[in-house]
C-alpha cells in the first residue's frame, strides 16, 4: 500500500468501514511511515474534536415534544390515522364470517366509488374558510381541492342495507398575492393554528411583509407575546422591527423582555427595542438586569445600558 | 486443564453468542408485536414505539439543525408521518430503518431549505466577539478554565463553518455515521442509496473537515 492509498483509506479506517485486509495494510504501512503516522494522528485529532460538537438536547424538550405529539394525535381525525379506522374495522368485520362479508364488501366499493367521484369531480368553491370565516375566490386562484372523510356511525338496516354517517373534510389549495385581503385573512387564521408551529412560523414570515396593516400588526404582537413556540415569537419580533417606535409595540415588547422564558427571544427583543432611541428603556433594562439569570442576556443588557450611557443599577 | 473444561471453554463463546442472538430476536419479536398492535390502533403500543426511538430522533434533529424549535418541528412531523403511514409498513425492512428514512428525509428538506434561504447561523456577532446562540444550551461547568473555554469556542466556530461547507447529503451521512454510530450500509439503505455512495459522501465530508480543521487541532 502506498502513502496516497493510505491517505484515501484513513477516513474510513477511523470509522471501521474498511475490509480487514485494508485495515491490516493501513496499520502495516503507518507503522513504518513517519509522514503517514503524522497524518493518522492529525485525522484522529480532527475526529476527536468533532466528538465535542455533539449537542445536548435541552432539558425538558423531549417531554414537551411528547406532550405536543400526544395532543396532535388526539386531535387527528380518524381518516388521518392511516385508515386504521375504516380499514381496521373492515378487517375485523371480515373475521365475523361470511354473513357480513358480501354487504360489507359492496358497501366498501360504494364508498370507494363515492370518494373517487368526489376527488375527481368538478371543483366548486364553497363558502367556508378553514378558520371559519367566509371565502370566495377573487384574485386568489383556486388550484385544487381534496376530499376526505371518516365514518362516524354505522347502522345496519332491517332491509339488509347499511346506514353510514360520514364526517367530511375538504382540503383546498389556494394561490394568491400577499396583498389580497382574502389571502391575508387566511394567513391571519393560520397564525392561530395552535397545533401547527410550522404553519404559524410560515404565516408570520409572510405576514411580516404586510406589517403596515393594523390587523397584521395586532396579530404579530399577539404572536410575540403569547405564541407557545419560540421560533414563531422570534419571527413575529422580526416583523415588528420597523414599527419599534410605535407605543403599542414598545409596550408589548417590554413585557416580552420581562416575561418571555426563552433567552433567545429576550436577546432579540433587547436588540429590537434598543434600535430605537427611548430613555424609558433605561429603567426597563435596569429592571431586567436585576432579575435576569441568563449570562448572555445580562451581557446584552449591560452593553445596551453602556451604549445609552446609563448605569447598571438604580441604586 | 481437563478435557471437559476445555470443551466447556470452547463452547462458552458459542453459548454466549447464541444468548445474544436469542435476546436480539426476542427484542425484534417484541417490536413486531408492538408495531402490529399499533397498526390495529392500539395507542399504548404506538406510544411505546415512539418512546423507543424518540430520544435519538430528537438528538439527530438537534445536531443537524442546531435549533430546538426546528428539532421540535422535525420530531412532530416525523412521528405524525409514522402515525399516518404505519398501516403501510410491511416489515420489508426494520422499523428502525423505516423511521430513520422518514426522519432523514424531513431533515434533508430542512437543510436544503436552509441552504437556499442561507438561513441565519446560530453564531451572532456581539461586542465581545462571535457568540453561538446555542451555547445557552451547552453545559459549561462553573469555574471552567477561561482560556480553555475561549479555545473551545474557536474550535466550535471552525467546526460550524466546516459543517456548513458540507452539502445536506454529506452532512446527513456524517451525522448518522459520526454521531449516531450507524453503519454505512444502513445509512445507504435509509437514504435510498448504495453503501458505496454513502462511503463516498463520508469520504468527501471528512476531507472537507480535514482541510478546515487540520491546522487548528
Amino acid at each position: 500500500m502506498k502513502c496516497e492509498d493510505v491517505s484515501r483509506a484513513l477516513p474510513l479506517y477511523l470509522y471501521g468501514e474498511v475490509s480487514p485486509a485494508t485495515e491490516e495494510a493501513v496499520e502495516d504501512h503507518v507503522a513504518g511511515c513517519a509522514a503517514c503516522q503524522r497524518e493518522f494522528k492529525l485525522r484522529k485529532a480532527v475526529h476527536s474534536a468533532l466528538d465535542a460538537r455533539e449537542l445536548t438536547v435541552p432539558a425538558g424538550l423531549l417531554q414537551e415534544c411528547r406532550g405536543d405529539l400526544s395532543r396532535r394525535i388526539g386531535r387527528e381525525p380518524v381518516h388521518d390515522r392511516g385508515w386504521l379506522g375504516i380499514g381496521g374495522w373492515l378487517r375485523e368485520s371480515m373475521h365475523d364470517g361470511l354473513r357480513l362479508r358480501v354487504p360489507l364488501s359492496a358497501m366498501a366499493l360504494i364508498a370507494m366509488g363515492y370518494f373517487a367521484a368526489r376527488l375527481t369531480g368538478p371543483l366548486t368553491p364553497g363558502p367556508a374558510t378553514p378558520g371559519g370565516g367566509s371565502f370566495a375566490t377573487t384574485n386568489a386562484g383556486l388550484e385544487s381541492a381534496a376530499f376526505s372523510s371518516s365514518v362516524r356511525a354505522i347502522e345496519p338496516q332491517a332491509s339488509g342495507t347499511v346506514h353510514i354517517s360520514l364526517d367530511e373534510i375538504h382540503r383546498r389549495d389556494i394561490t394568491g398575492r400577499l396583498d389580497d385581503d382574502k389571502i391575508q385573512r387566511l394567513l391571519l387564521d393560520a397564525i392561530r393554528q395552535e397545533n401547527s408551529p410550522g404553519v404559524r412560523v410560515e404565516s408570520v414570515g409572510m405576514l411580516k411583509e404586510c406589517v403596515q396593516s393594523s390587523p397584521v400588526r395586532a396579530a404579530l404582537l399577539d404572536a410575540v407575546a403569547h405564541d407557545s413556540n419560540a421560533g414563531v415569537r422570534l419571527k413575529a419580533l422580526e416583523g415588528l422591527k420597523t414599527f419599534v417606535g410605535d407605543p403599542d409595540v414598545r409596550r408589548t415588547l417590554s413585557q416580552v423582555l420581562l416575561h418571555d422564558d426563552n433567552p433567545r427571544v429576550r436577546i432579540a427583543t433587547i436588540d429590537v427595542l434598543t434600535s430605537h432611541c427611548d430613555d424609558a428603556m433605561v429603567g426597563i433594562l435596569q429592571d431586567v438586569f436585576q432579575k435576569e439569570d441568563n449570562q448572555h442576556v445580562r451581557t446584552r443588557v449591560q452593553n445596551a445600558l453602556r451604549e445609552m450611557h446609563a448605569t447598571i443599577g438604580t441604586f | 486443564m481437563t478435557f471437559l473444561t476445555a470443551v466447556r471453554l470452547s463452547i462458552l463463546p458459542m453459548v454466549l453468542a447464541a444468548g445474544v442472538l436469542a435476546n436480539r430476536m426476542a427484542t425484534q419479536a417484541d417490536e413486531a408485536t408492538l408495531i402490529r398492535a399499533a397498526q390495529r390502533g392500539d395507542a399504548e403500543a404506538f406510544e411505546a414505539l415512539v418512546r423507543t426511538y424518540d430520544q435519538n430522533v430528537l438528538r439527530i434533529a438537534m445536531n443537524l439543525l442546531r435549533s430546538p424549535e426546528d428539532a421540535r418541528d422535525i420530531y412532530q412531523e416525523a412521528f405524525l408521518r409514522v402515525y399516518k403511514n404505519l398501516h403501510a409498513f410491511r416489515f420489508d425492512c426494520s422499523f428502525h430503518t423505516w423511521l430513520y428514512r422518514i426522519v432523514t428525509n424531513i431533515c434533508l428538506d430542512h437543510l436544503r431549505k436552509r441552504k437556499v434561504r442561507r438561513e441565519e447561523s446560530t453564531i451572532v456577532d456581539t461586542p465581545e466577539g462571535p457568540l453561538d446562540r446555542m451555547e445557552q444550551f451547552a453545559q459549561n461547568g462553573p469555574g471552567s478554565d477561561p482560556e480553555r473555554h475561549a479555545w473551545n469556542r474557536q474550535l466550535q466556530e471552525r467546526i460550524s463553518s466546516a459543517l456548513e461547507d458540507l452539502s445536506p447529503r454529506e452532512r446527513m451521512v456524517f451525522e448518522l455515521r459520526h454521531y449516531q454510530g450507524l453503519r454505512l450500509r444502513n445509512i445507504g439503505e435509509m437514504l435510498g442509496t448504495s453503501e458505496e455512495a454513502a462511503k463516498n459522501c463520508l469520504f468527501r465530508a471528512t476531507q472537507k473537515m480535514r482541510s478546515i480543521l487540520g491546522e487548528f487541532v
